[in-house]
């Protein structure tokens, strides 16, 4: 009796009656029962020894009440609310089943309490590991939110967010120091969302609706109190950790898309870091307690710590992928693009990406820039704004290693690179002052002395180890020189085809055009001279001494014609380059035969010479030079600057106003379709016409009707250089190897590339005149010879054919 | 010769070269030593070339070819070096004979 008495008192006081099965809550048990009652009842039961099922009574009340019927309760009450499309309204009705849901388990929160102090005051057993407290918790968590419906993630999501614009909103307008919402659209505003970009003054910007109707009071209050509700219930975590990273989420990438894509002329760390601030402030509104003076609990603050931490990563990695994906246009920008370039750098450090950046930006540099469809100009151009801004990136220069291999790789392919590395070099290319200024920078990297050791870095404490992509293979002094023109002549692995093609440009333009600015030549070879060394250099320079000295042989025997009287003079001013043929690269051989006038002129002049020069004398190169001269009609003089054979063509025509083509092709020792080619000039300039074809006649008087007639000149006249191309000088050189070689095989009979490569290298490239191929161009060449039947290859082997040895 | 030739009886093309100083027929040429053999017989370069002891290394006026009355040539200073490597009596490294420079 006593007995029953005492868990009559319990049971009533512990869990509400609802949950028991009775009927009504007697309205006066409700007070006197006190703790002391309670107690006494407690102890009752412990002389029964029933203490002990107190706790498994009470978790299994709780459990039959919330799977009977908190739980049907409150997700009917959430279902019902799912139709509702009004926001405000949706946000009231979820506020209230977490109301009611709190208002049902609010009695067993409590009864919660004093079992845990009957626990440590020792009435109680108390459970071990797991108290009471996190069982029910664990409890309400599995029953109730198990499974959550879509919706209702949905309604959650949409409330947090709300509240998270309202909150940020109201916090911006804290700042501006403006209190009403009219000023929310003033010009100021730029972080307008597209949604309420539409209705202009209309809307409030916290939760987009009428101003009238603004709700964001009403909204922030309800968010404090679902918080509160949750935080009570210890189901924060469950219910809305989601939907707090995922708003915090498409913020910050909606806020990045808006703010920082394509712009990357500032940084924006700084900005983030002042708005993820702002952010942790609606976190602290979630996970922390009410007001500004509520203690926060030391859990709470670390998991606030936790989401800061979060927050921060969370934003390094999104921005770091912004720009890693936007990288290629960063580069080409660069140097104006110099402030995302250090936000990336800031970004990577602290986050694991630069795998992705390297396959991210070789995948967008083969997209982009390594077809067929780019200028080699450009590619270098790019390259070297990459060499720029990918140092800034990363000082241990294995990112630009990396990821620039395939650029290297494909300037490799293109004829054109080394032409165009030396225009740039020489300030000729257009557009392109950046490598000018790259060679004419002081302190100059030798690209001699690459081999220094590690142990050259002068203090042990900078020493800094390699990233871990970094190839082990090579040292890293070797990949620190990232001087720019060292990377670009890199390229081929060999300065002298630099120096070759410097050689060839340079004697290009000193014998085309005869009006070079002598100094600007001079500066370059001393600047090239710094970085590639005298002896490189030194054949560009007797190159230019020539050029002075025919100077000076050009005045002396000017000086001495002048002396001449009138009638002995030569009819013909030549001026000569004088070149010492063993120094300049070889020259274009071309047959010409210049009119005897001419010839007799650079005859006296070869005289003089010799006068000047004892035991030497003068090889002409007729097809050479430039030649000014007025062509005089009978109704108009014509002066032009035109090339030796254009000069000698109409030098004949002095003599005979018709010549047909044949004809000059015999007396210039032209070839008929390289002669026509040339006759274009004339008949361009109405000198002469063609009529019939073959035969040109001068055209005396202008036919005025006739001026308009258009003569398509060939375009390789244009870029017609006086130096044989490499193409042929490499041939040439091959043909040295190809004596070697048929040799080798009559001997040995079959050998394969290697073997062939091997051997030419012991006895061929050891020699005087030292040739260097390689093996691939060795593989073209025998390929050559294969396919003109000189050489045949099976089984891996080289042969030469039967009937040839 | 050729330039005057206004009074062609066809009235062909007359054809100047301007008597302005700066323009004139600009000629090309490559200087070479007259000489029996292409390259030196003591340091095998070319006669065009320059002898590789040439500190200077500029061909022509600074590296100059002389002769033997034997007629053989050489860079001035590769068979200097020679015969300031004989002992007893200077010979023409090619020919054996006693060495005297040709006036």
């Amino acid at each position: 009796m006593e007995l029953s008495a005492a868990w009559h008192t319990l049971s009533t006081a512990l869990v509400p009656p609802a949950a028991l099965g009775l009927a009504a809550p007697r309205p006066e048990a409700a007070g006197p029962l006190q703790d002391a009652e309670l107690r006494a009842a407690l102890d009752v039961l412990q002389c029964y020894d029933l203490h002990s099922i107190v706790e498994e009574w009470f978790i299994e009340v709780l459990q039959t009440d919330l799977q009977a019927n908190i739980a049907p309760e409150f997700w009917s009450c959430i279902l019902q609310y799912e139709n509702k499309a009004e926001e405000p309204q949706c946000a009231t009705l979820l506020l209230d089943a977490f109301r009611l849901l709190k208002c049902r388990l609010e009695p067993y929160l409590n009864s919660l309490e004093l079992l845990e102090q009957w626990t440590k005051a020792g009435l109680l057993l108390g459970r071990g590991a797991q108290t009471l407290q996190e069982k029910v918790y664990t409890m309400f968590k599995a029953i109730l939110f198990f499974s959550t419906t879509k919706s209702f993630q949905e309604m959650i999501q949409q409330f947090y967010s709300r509240t998270f614009r309202i909150y940020m909103w109201q916090w911006k307008k804290g700042e501006d120091g403006m209190n009403e919402c009219e000023s929310s659209m003033s010009e100021t505003e730029q972080e307008s969302d597209p949604e309420e970009g539409g209705g202009e003054g209309q809307l409030c910007a916290g939760c987009s609706s009428k101003k009238e109707q603004c709700w964001c009071p009403e909204a922030m209050e309800q968010f404090q109190q679902l918080n509160d509700i949750l935080r009570r219930l210890n189901l924060l975590e469950r219910v809305s950790a989601d939907a707090v990273t995922t708003i915090l989420h498409r913020m910050i990438e909606e806020r990045m898309e808006q703010r920082c894509r394509g712009e990357y002329e500032h940084s924006f760390l700084n900005e983030f870091q002042e708005w993820i601030e702002k952010v942790i402030g609606w976190l602290s509104r979630v996970f922390l307690q009410d007001g500004p003076s509520a203690q926060s609990s030391p859990e709470a603050s670390s998991t606030l710590k936790r989401w800061r931490c979060h927050v921060q990563r969370f934003f390094y990695r999104i921005y770091a992928s912004m720009r890693i994906e936007e990288l290629f246009s960063i580069i080409r920008d660069f140097p104006e693009s110099k402030p995302a370039v250090e936000d990336l750098k800031f970004c990577l450090e602290r986050t694991n990406q630069r795998q992705q950046l390297l396959s991210s930006l070789k995948s967008a540099l083969e997209m982009r820039l390594l077809h067929p469809g780019v200028n080699t100009s450009d590619i270098i151009t790019l390259y070297i704004s990459a060499i720029k801004a990918l140092r800034e990136l990363d000082p241990s220069m294995v990112i630009l290693e990396v990821a620039c291999e395939p650029i290297r790789k494909y300037l490799r392919t293109r004829e054109d690179t080394v032409r165009q590395i030396v225009a740039g070099l020489t300030g000729d290319a257009e557009g392109s002052g950046d490598l000018a200024n790259e060679l004419s920078k002081a302190d100059p990297v030798t690209l001699e002395n690459g081999q220094e050791s590690d142990d050259d870095i002068s203090e042990p404490g900078d020493w800094v180890p390699d990233p871990v992509d970094a190839d082990p293979g090579k040292s890293s002094s070797k990949r620190r020189s990232s001087d720019i023109i060292s990377l670009l002549v890199s390229i081929y692995g060999s300065k002298d085809l630099f120096i070759n093609e410097y050689r060839t440009l340079l004697a290009d333009r000193l014998l085309h055009q005869f009006n070079y600015s002598a100094e600007r030549e001079i500066r370059n070879v001393e600047l090239l001279k710094l970085r590639f060394g005298e002896a490189q250099m030194h054949y560009c320079e007797v190159m230019l001494k020539d050029m002075a000295d025919s100077r000076r042989i050009n005045a002396n025997i000017r000086d001495e014609e002048e002396k001449l009287p009138e009638e002995e003079r030569p009819p013909f001013s030549l001026v000569a380059v004088i070149l010492s043929s063993e120094f300049w690269p070889p020259l274009k051989e071309e047959k010409l035969e210049l009119p005897e006038q001419v010839k007799e002129a650079m005859e006296a002049y070869s005289k003089k010479y010799e006068k000047l020069k004892a035991m030497r004398t003068l090889n002409w190169k007729y097809h050479l030079g430039l030649v000014s001269l007025d062509v005089e009609l009978a109704d108009r003089t014509l002066s032009l600057s035109v090339s030796p054979v254009h000069a000698a063509i109409i030098l004949h025509f002095q003599t005979k106003s018709t010549w047909t083509l044949t004809e000059l092709s015999e007396v210039l020792k032209v070839p008929v379709m390289s002669l026509k080619r040339k006759m274009t000039l004339w008949l361009q300039q109405g000198v002469l016409r063609e009529e019939p074809e073959g035969t040109f006649t001068v055209i005396e008087e202008e036919q005025k009707d006739q001026v308009e007639k258009v003569v398509l000149i060939d375009s390789d006249e244009e870029g017609d250089s006086a130096m044989a191309s490499q193409a042929d000088q490499k041939e040439e050189e091959l043909q040295l190897f190809w004596t070697y070689i048929q040799a080798m095989l009559t001997n040995l009979e079959s050998l394969s590339l290697e073997r062939i490569h091997s051997m030419l290298k012991m006895f061929v490239m050891t020699g005087p005149v030292v040739t260097e191929i390689d093996i691939q161009e060795l593989q073209g060449f025998l390929q050559k010879k294969v396919r003109d039947q000189q050489l045949i290859y099976s089984g891996g082997v080289y042969r030469l054919p039967k009937n040839c040895s | 010769t050729g330039q005057s030739t206004r009074a062609h009886p066809r009235g062909a093309a007359a054809v100047h070269s301007r008597s302005s100083q700066s323009s004139h027929w600009h000629g090309v040429a490559s200087w070479l030593w007259v000489a029996n053999d292409e390259n030196c017989g003591i340091c095998r370069m070319a006669f065009n070339g320059c002898c590789p002891d040439c500190e200077c290394k500029v061909p022509g006026d600074d590296c100059p070819l002389v002769w033997g009355q034997c007629s053989h040539c050489f860079h001035m200073h590769c068979i200097l070096k020679w015969l300031n490597s004989q002992q007893v009596q200077q010979h023409c490294p090619m020919c054996r004979q006693e060495w005297k420079f040709r006036e």
